[in-house]
């Protein structure tokens, strides 16, 4: 119980991060105007595939802590497994479109896009490696042979946090790549 | 008598839970004892009190005569920036966390808090930043821009020296571990609470901090954000703060956003320390529980809303600058409650004026003066003359001295015969309010003259104009007796520690149940505890035929 | 008591807001009297009842009974709620009035009569359509509404002339307005109320009230450029003024040096004060600025140099004959 409400509370206060980068990106990219040109260094249509497996992943998670609570060890590592590995599969379209990025000149000191755009999605993308760190933790103790029965809530939480990641991105991914699109259409 | 029950077993094995006698500074260092740690953060406040003093102490010194040359101007501005950030951040914060820690489970009848390692690493990370921040003066100047650090006179173009990036990192660390004390306050109030003490049965002081603690997780956030995208800005070139077009805004508007919830943050704690000297040295219950109750709970949804009246000069427009006068004003309607509130519990009670009912009594009127300064810069024409003034100045210190320092102070006495077993001697007691509230007003209270006669803030030295120096020198004057009477509190610690009189475990004839458990408590902190019916489970004790009703 | 009289003697002596010189800072202060009457009421209300409390219910030692347990009266609460409540009202009201009166929205400002930049420490003053540069006192004329435009050169700065009207503030990137009804022709001491960095506190200036025929003479002098040397020590300290670097910085028309960085010199020693109100403007003073400018003001952003007496004799006698 304890452990759920303590998660809940780191929940709502990262959000209220977020929200205050978010805040600051939409007040450093479109109050003086979206600049079309950065639509155009962004692949949108790359970025959604990834998204996608970050989505993903929260569905294995899911199906990992069912297993958990059905005593069925393996089940739980392997969707563990699953889970980190599409995690890290995000983290790899991150980097992939960052050194792109940087390629183009963009950058975080190149202009005010670059300087809100890095400092956004690279703030979710620490949650993310912070995320796949508790995991590699998580599988450890696992094998040790901690969590062969029901009845801990670290799995619960450890999922509840990885959920809100996965939120956040939703909102990063709509407000970084999908506004700007109907913006710029319009 | 009553129906005692045993309390629980802790829920988690806590290590090294073992105060013996000799508590050796590795102990200390290690423990993860809410009361400790408690006393630990009391500790760091009153280092940082008389690091923060010192620096107004010299402040005032450089302003006691016009055109004055004890400081030069890098330094004073360095001095007000540090005076400022030190005390609310390094004094304020870990003079309530300190209190809260300790009080809370002795409060609700738990015997520690519901993350005791977590409890540590708060005041650890809490100590880091302050001294990370400190470390600034060995690093080639401490941060210059003010406490709240205005861009872009924050960023490396106009401010070169390193005290900025130990700005960033110090209140970023500390910030870190407020946010885990208050995860920690809610999680122990929610699950660690005594049988039969619902939500609405909870001490006054519990229910402040443990609103105030949802407050801190809803403030720090912008603040750290804000930190963190300085320090790109200085480190890594990025612009979020020297962009063309309104950076400068986002500063101020992320700032405030944490600023001025931060400043109820400091006050809300200091509340609840009134509302249980009010009733105990009254002799009565609280008047309008569900009032004084709620009302905190107002003002904390309110103090999100008002940001903007920091900012009434930057010309937003008269539609925002409405909008942000009427939220500021609303504030004064639940404070007020809470004022008349307390006026009314001492009603037609049996007074009794230990220091710590002097401390409390004296802070409704300073208080209500500091509050109603606050009303005139709701009240935004007023505001546009009197802002960045010396009037801003006083007003700080009105509500930081006379509302949360003041309740700091009525904590102490009230609550330091549980800390140590000891009592504080009330004589000397006595000098020290006096002391202590003459040079409060004396300092403060013509600063609201010099604001309205045009002196702002933040300046090392002042042109001679008329009444400026007198005014001036008054203050300074008066500053230094305040110096003096803290002198003497800690001198009356220091005494008290060694041959104070005996306490007892209840000296005040208290109404919660910290009062049962011996002074200082024990590991377990308590033996035994009664089933809870009412919100004064200790005045149900001693007066069973006149129990509480709810 | 004491300090309501020591403001009342104060109003005969200095300038402030009480003590109002133009149509909005007169409503303001009117509002401030209002506030003042009523917080006064509400101060002496909570410690007059806080004191008759205190007296009537104190501990007698010698009969300590239990007082009755009172828990609450909504009556009570009500008055408490509805009374402070009226009172915000009201002053919402005046707030919203006088804002509206004081700081009225046009959708579009004429060109202003004066543009105003903050630097790090000083004012520089525009008079665009007149063509006239000028730096910490500014000239306007009294009896005529005028337009100010605010920005700033660096930080943020903040200006105030309380017996004028509000502040407002000079932001980086942003143009701000401020429209001026003076009454009368009077120096109006003003100062920069936003902490901008190590000379925050000499960013002083004057604004200088006049009818508008003499505010209309003053406009053609300075349109006017510098005088030429009259005497051979001038005439030295000229050559050495555009010789040495000062003229990267500062402007002085009809001659080479056109510097954008520090006040403009053309008419410097017809001001009264220099370097934002640290000292009037003498020969002396010039040469002790100039012999050690980060001694007299240090934090400002004119270098220190390096130069002999007599440099500094003929430097300091140049620029005290621009009249
Ligand atoms: C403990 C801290 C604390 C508290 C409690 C308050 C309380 C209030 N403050 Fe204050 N404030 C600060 C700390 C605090 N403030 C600080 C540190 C700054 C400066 C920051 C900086 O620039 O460095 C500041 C600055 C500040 C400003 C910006 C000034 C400026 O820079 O231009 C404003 C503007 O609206 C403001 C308003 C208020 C209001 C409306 C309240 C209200 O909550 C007050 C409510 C209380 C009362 C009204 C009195 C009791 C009520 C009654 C007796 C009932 C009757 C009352 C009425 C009818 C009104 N404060
Ligand atoms: C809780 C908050 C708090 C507290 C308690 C105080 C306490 C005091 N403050 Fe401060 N103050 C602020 C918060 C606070 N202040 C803030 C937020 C600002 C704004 C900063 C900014 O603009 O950025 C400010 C600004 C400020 C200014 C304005 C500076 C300026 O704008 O230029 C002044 C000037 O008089 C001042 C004075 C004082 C004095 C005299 C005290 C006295 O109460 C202090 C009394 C001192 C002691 C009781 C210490 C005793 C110590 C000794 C006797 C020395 C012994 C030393 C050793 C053994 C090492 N403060
Ligand atoms: C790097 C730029 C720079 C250079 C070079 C420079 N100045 Fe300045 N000067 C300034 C600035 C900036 C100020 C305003 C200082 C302040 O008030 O904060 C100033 C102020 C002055 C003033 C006072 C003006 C007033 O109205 O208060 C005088 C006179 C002056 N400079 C003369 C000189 C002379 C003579 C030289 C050459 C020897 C010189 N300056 C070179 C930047 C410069
Ligand atoms: Cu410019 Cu302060
Ligand atoms: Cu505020």
């Amino acid at each position: 119980m304890e452990n759920k409400t303590m998660i809940k509370l780191v929940i709502g206060t990262e959000g209220i991060f977020f929200l205050a980068l978010i805040m600051a990106f939409v007040y450093m990219a479109f109050v003086s105007g979206y600049e079309p040109a950065n639509l155009h260094a962004l692949n949108i249509k790359l970025t959604a595939v990834f998204s996608c497996t970050l989505f993903a992943s929260s569905g294995t998670f899911w199906m990992a802590e069912k297993n958990y609570n059905n005593s069925n060890r393996k089940g739980l590592l392997t969707w563990l497994c699953v889970t980190m590995l599409l995690g890290l599969i995000f983290l790899g379209g991150q980097a992939h479109e960052y050194i792109g990025l940087i390629n183009k000149e963009i950058t975080l000191s190149s202009s005010l896009f670059g300087t809100s755009f890095f400092t956004l999605t690279g703030f979710h993308g620490l949650h993310v490696l912070i995320g796949l760190i508790v995991f590699g933790i998580l599988l450890v103790l696992i094998l040790l042979g901690d969590f062969d029965r029901p009845g801990s809530s670290v799995i619960a939480c450890a999922g509840m946090y990885w959920h809100f990641v996965d939120i956040v991105w939703l909102v990063v991914f709509t407000v970084v790549y999908v506004l700007p699109v109907i913006h710029v259409l319009k | 008598m009553t129906d005692n029950i045993k309390i629980p077993e802790t829920k988690q094995a806590i290590p090294g839970l073992s105060i013996n006698n000799n508590r050796g500074l590795l102990q200390w260092i290690t423990t993860v004892d809410h009361k400790q740690i408690g006393i630990m953060y009391l500790v760091v406040a009153v280092i940082f009190f008389l690091v923060g003093g010192l620096f107004a102490l010299l402040m005032r010194i450089q302003l006691a005569i016009p055109n004055n040359h004890f400081l030069s101007p890098e330094t004073y501005n360095q001095l007000f920036t540090m005076h400022g950030t030190t005390m609310i951040f390094f004094v304020m914060m870990p003079a309530i966390f300190g209190f809260s820690v300790y009080f809370i489970p002795l409060m609700i009848g738990a015997n520690e808090m519901a993350f005791p390692r977590l409890n540590a690493f708060s005041l650890w990370m809490t100590f880091f930043g302050g001294f990370v921040l400190y470390f600034s003066f060995a690093a080639g100047g401490a941060p210059d821009a003010g406490w709240f650090n205005y861009a872009p006179l924050n960023e490396k173009n106009y401010s070169s020296s390193p005290g900025i990036d130990y700005y960033c990192m110090g209140l970023f660390l500390a910030g870190i571990g407020s946010i885990t004390t208050a995860i920690n306050i809610i999680v122990t109030v929610l699950h660690y609470r005594i049988q039969g003490m619902s939500l609405t049965k909870l001490p006054l002081f519990v229910w402040m901090v443990f609103v105030n603690a949802f407050l801190i997780l809803g403030a720090l956030p912008s603040l750290n954000a804000a930190l963190a995208m300085l320090l790109l800005d200085r480190q890594f070139d990025a612009h979020f703060f020297t962009a063309p077009g309104g950076g400068a805004l986002l500063w101020q508007h992320l700032f405030w956003l944490f600023g001025h919830p931060e400043v109820y943050i400091l006050i809300l704690p200091a509340f609840g320390i009134y509302s249980e000297v009010f009733q105990v040295f009254s002799g009565k219950r609280i008047f309008g529980y569900s009032f004084v109750a709620l009302s905190a709970v107002a003002i904390a949804l309110l103090s999100f809303g008002v940001w903007m009246h920091h900012m009434f000069a930057v010309g937003s427009g008269t539609a925002v600058n409405s909008f942000f006068s009427a939220s500021s004003m609303l504030i004064g309607i639940p404070t007020g409650i809470k004022i008349f509130n307390w006026l009314a519990t001492m009603y037609g009670g049996n007074i009794r004026f230990t220091v710590s009912m002097m401390f409390a009594i004296a802070f409704l009127v300073e208080f209500t003066i500091g509050g109603l300064t606050g009303i005139a810069f709701s009240i935004v024409p007023l505001d546009w003359q009197l802002t960045d003034t010396y009037y801003v100045v006083a007003h700080i210190h009105y509500v930081f001295i006379g509302g949360s320092l003041f309740g700091i102070f009525s904590g102490l006495f009230y609550w330091f015969p549980k800390l140590t077993g000891r009592l504080l001697s009330e004589k000397a007691g006595k000098w020290f309010f006096w002391l202590f509230v003459i040079g409060f007003n004396g300092t403060f209270f013509i600063q609201h003259i010099l604001g309205i006669l045009g002196m702002p803030r933040r300046v090392y030295t002042y042109p001679d104009l008329p009444w400026y120096g007198f005014f001036n020198f008054i203050s300074s004057a008066s500053a230094m007796l305040m110096g003096i009477a803290f002198l003497l509190l800690l001198w009356m610690i220091h005494s008290a520690r060694k041959h104070g009189t005996a306490s007892g475990s209840d000296p005040w004839d208290g109404f919660t149940l910290e009062w049962m458990a011996a002074s200082p408590p024990g590991n377990q902190n308590f033996d035994r505890l009664p089933v809870v019916h009412s919100r004064r489970p200790l005045w149900d004790l001693k007066h069973p035929d006149n129990a509480d009703d709810e | 008591m004491l300090t309501l009289l020591n403001i009342c003697l104060t109003r005969r002596l200095l300038q402030s807001m009480l003590n109002p010189s133009s149509e909005q800072a007169d409503r303001i202060a009117r509002l401030f009297n209002y506030f003042n009457v009523a917080a006064g009421g509400m101060v002496l209300l909570v410690s007059g009842l806080t004191l008759y409390i205190c007296i009537r219910f104190r501990s007698k030692k010698t009969t300590r009974h239990i007082p009755e347990q009172t828990k609450g009266n909504n009556k009570v609460e009500a008055l408490m709620i509805t009374v402070p409540g009226i009172l915000l009202a009201f002053f919402f009201y005046q707030t919203v009035s006088v804002m509206h009166s004081v700081a009225p929205e046009p959708d579009h400002f004429p060109p202003p009569d004066v543009i105003i930049t903050g630097h790090q420490f000083w004012w520089e003053v525009r008079y665009s359509a007149a063509g006239v540069t000028s730096a910490n006192e500014i000239h306007l004329p009294a009896g005529k509404r005028v337009l100010l435009e605010l920005k700033s050169a660096d930080v943020i700065h903040d200006w105030w002339v309380p017996a004028l009207r509000n502040k407002m503030d000079l932001i980086p990137g942003k143009i701000n307005h401020l429209w001026l009804n003076i009454n009368k022709a009077d120096t109006y001491a003003g100062v920069c109320s936003e902490f901008c960095g190590a000379q925050h506190a000499w960013m002083r200036m004057n604004v200088m009230a006049t009818d508008s025929t003499s505010y209309r003479h003053w406009l053609q002098e300075e349109a006017a450029t510098a005088l030429h040397p009259a005497d051979s020590l001038s005439a030295k300290g000229s050559v050495i003024f555009a010789a040495k670097t000062c003229g990267g910085c500062h402007n002085i028309s009809g001659t080479a040096s056109t510097g954008q960085v520090g006040p403009d010199l053309t008419h410097f020693a017809s001001r009264e004060k220099m370097l934002g109100g640290i000292m009037p403007v003498t020969e002396e003073n010039i040469y002790r600025w100039l012999s050690h400018p980060q001694e007299i003001k240090p934090g400002s952003k004119m270098p220190n140099f390096i130069f002999s007496n007599d440099t500094l004799k003929a430097l300091s006698h140049y620029l005290g004959q621009l009249k």
